[in-house]
């Protein structure tokens, strides 16, 4: 505990077992860790690690299968479906792999769907921010199209803006820039980074590209449903060779 | 196994099956039926009664194949639709397109005969059952009826053919299907192919050419009771008939995109709307047998109700008025009975294609699941779409069917009666209604359960 403000996202012994009976694989073994309010951290490990296990905890999206999920002092391991998903709404921003807007809605209809959907009218502030969101990621003149109107790119940056808009206590990204071109990924990264810089928004990522960990305050390292590493901010190649560290280990 | 690669699940294949039953089943019955009246009618020198339900039968299994035909297209184009991973993965791996357009083609063909055959079965004791009813309650003579007909190999082979180019044009989308989009597992979107202006204008120029007809049907039916006026009603009907279904995929999603916004603007209702509309050419043919079955339903209800309140207006004998009126409604129930297989195959249709598209779209669920949509809001937009595509289905087709219907009754009887009267067949609207409420039940709930069953990490994860 090196911070003073309460955790937003608090894990103690979190364990995630899928399968039946007879085959049981552990996602996730007992993980204690707290991700603090306005930090960028970075989630790493190689693939089957449980990364994205954690994450679908860390957001009320899987139950644990024993320990306790904290999101925001609320315990996401006692909560029902239907409060996990109201906490969901106010609570947690996505980022996702592979952009996941709603392809039959607009890109500002997309940005404003976690408005809509508390069944309150945006508040003229939350109008404002959103256009302000539009406006610094470039989007302005891409409202009115539809995702498959937009590049990859922009797609992400929708999404981006949908995960801030409503500002929420964390946003999750899971491999935001897994199907990214560099350039565009950059651009992404940059905006996250940004956006806990100038917001003190707080983000954890899902990553196993040790640029995009690069620009987060913290490194996690996650190996067979452990966590294996907890760094500062890191160089790249710093973390490719914790990486590479967690393979020999392996072999 | 083989064909199974590609298209083999019994959900997607059931549909095809039940199409082809419901089909044979109905041929079958007709045919007997016929039959029966052919044999009965040549022992009481009244031959020529048999003829017409033989016509007029050919006529009612044609609309039933053209109905089956849109759904068995759509059926195998949705389930293609959600599968083109799959297919340009076997793409991939050195199938050319032409071969597994055969492959699903030839299945479908195979599925759906046996369904017909297994329908035919089943419609030709059901007239055996009826023919025996219909002796012991002393309506028929007890003659020596044929117990099958050689007319019954016709609709088999009638299913086959039906099927053959219903899967020719369903599995279209297999073109699409690149083997690039394999290597990359990338979905593919929706092709939204514009609708050519000619085929616009065409069929623009075809529903004016039906008006003017039904027009001029009506003033004939007013200036004189030539039995020409209801011919041209009838023209002129089936002439508008074909210009809609000729321009349905301009008219029918823009019915239903109107029709969506009746349903409120929430999150669920806004995203019901869009994808009720996202693909016009499936909202058009999970529809259009839906319409095409109203249409006809409510035209013969509503020329004979017609008919009826012309008969009450006219000063004639009790007894005149008594006979006229059981005509009328025992022509009513036959026409309407005979209509509804029609409608039940565009139902099984409607009720697939809503089934298949929701689970295409299990990781948009899970998506929205993630951003915070409720169990319930998931819920109520699977209903909400249903409820936008068979409510605008069903609307259009009442008030084509009332125009129809009542125009054909005014060319009949125009010159007896004074005005024009609008034939309102409560009854049966009435059940029209509430058959639409239940197709919206029966077509949401399982897929609406299955949609909030799979858990939003599980979706998200699906591809």
């Amino acid at each position: 505990m090196t911070t003073t403000s309460a955790p937003v996202l608090s894990f103690r012994g979190a364990t995630k077992t899928y399968g039946t009976l007879t085959t049981t694989v552990t996602a996730l073994d007992g993980v204690t860790v707290d991700i603090p309010a306005g930090q960028f951290t970075a989630i790493m490990g190689p693939s089957g690690s449980g990364k994205s296990t954690l994450m679908n905890l860390a957001a009320g999206l899987d139950d644990p299968t024993s320990g306790e999920v904290w999101l925001d002092e609320h315990p996401l391991h006692l909560l029902g479906d239907e409060a996990r998903t109201m906490l969901r709404r106010t609570h947690v921003g996505f980022v996702f792999q592979a952009f996941n807007l709603v392809p039959t809605l607009t890109a500002y209809e997309n940005v404003l769907l976690p408005f809509d959907l508390t069944g309150r009218k945006p508040t003229a502030e939350g109008l404002a921010w959103v256009d302000r969101l539009f406006c610094e990621l470039g989007l302005d003149e891409r409202r009115d199209h539809r995702p498959a109107e937009l590049s990859g790119g922009q797609q992400q940056r929708v999404a981006i803006a949908r995960a801030l808009g409503s500002r929420p206590r964390i946003v999750i990204a899971d491999e935001p820039t897994g199907n990214l071109d560099t350039r565009s990924s950059r651009e992404v990264l940059g905006l996250l980074r940004s956006a806990v810089d100038t917001y003190d928004q707080t983000i954890a990522m899902v990553s196993h590209d040790p640029v995009a960990a690069s620009h987060a305050d913290r490194v996690l390292l996650i190996a067979d449903g452990r966590i294996v590493g907890d760094h500062g901010r890191c160089t790249p190649e710093e973390i490719a060779s914790l990486l590479i560290g967690l393979e020999v280990d392996a072999a | 196994m083989r064909g199974s690669l590609v298209l083999g699940s019994n959900r997607q294949l059931g549909t095809i099956a039940v199409v082809g039953g419901i089909c044979g089943a109905y041929a079958a019955l007709l045919i007997m039926v016929s039959a029966i009246f052919a044999t009965a009618g040549s022992a009481s020198g009244t031959g020529g009664l048999g003829a017409i339900f033989a016509v007029v039968s050919s006529v009612f299994i044609g609309v039933a194949l053209y109905v089956s035909a849109v759904v068995i297209v759509n059926c195998v184009d949705t389930v293609l639709a959600g599968m083109l991973p799959r297919i340009a993965l076997l793409r991939l791996l050195g199938s050319s397109a032409s071969t597994l357009r055969a492959a699903v083609t030839r299945r479908a063909v195979a599925v759906a005969v046996g369904g017909g055959v297994g329908g035919l079965l089943v419609g030709t004791v059901a007239a055996w059952i009826l023919r025996l009813v219909l002796i012991h309650d002393g309506v028929l003579k007890p003659l020596h009826y044929p117990v099958a007909s050689g007319w019954l190999l016709v609709p088999v082979a009638a299913v086959a053919a039906t099927t053959w180019v219903a899967g020719g044009i369903g599995t279209r989308g297999v073109l699409r299907a690149t083997p690039a989009a394999g290597m990359l597992g990338a979905a593919v979107g929706v092709v939204a192919t514009a609708v050519r202006p000619l085929r616009a204008g065409l069929s623009l120029v075809v529903i004016g050419l039906g008006a003017a007809l039904l027009g001029l049907s009506a003033w004939l039916g007013e200036a004189g009771g030539t039995p020409l006026g209801f011919l041209v009603a009838f023209l002129g009907a089936v002439t508008t008939g074909s210009g809609l279904l000729l321009g349905a995929r301009l008219v029918i999603p823009a019915v239903v995109s109107g029709m969506g916004r009746l349903l409120g603007d929430g999150p669920s209702a806004r995203i019901a709307r869009r994808n009720a509309v996202t693909n016009p050419l499936r909202t058009t043919r999970s529809t259009m047998g839906l319409v095409i079955g109203v249409t006809l339903v409510t035209t013969f209800a509503t020329g004979t109700d017609a008919l009826r309140r012309s008969v009450h207006s006219w000063v004639t004998s009790a007894s005149q008025q008594r006979d006229t009126l059981s005509i009328l409604s025992t022509v009513t129930v036959v026409l309407v009975v005979v209509i509804l297989f029609s409608a039940a195959i565009a139902a099984v249709g409607f009720v697939s294609t809503m089934s298949l598209t929701v689970i295409e779209r299990t990781r948009e669920i899970g998506v929205l699941r993630a951003l915070g949509f409720t169990t319930g809001q998931v819920r109520r937009m699977v209903v909400l779409e249903a409820a936008a595509l068979a409510c605008s289905a069903i609307t259009f087709g009442i008030l084509l069917g009332l125009v129809f219907g009542s125009i054909g009754a005014q060319s009949l009887i125009g010159v007896h009666t004074h005005g024009f009267v609008w034939g309102r067949p409560w009854i049966v609207l009435g059940a029209i209604v509430a058959a639409a409420l239940a197709l919206v039940f029966v077509s949401s709930v399982a897929p609406a359960r299955r949609a909030v069953s799979v858990s939003p990490a599980e979706a998200l994860r699906s591809l």
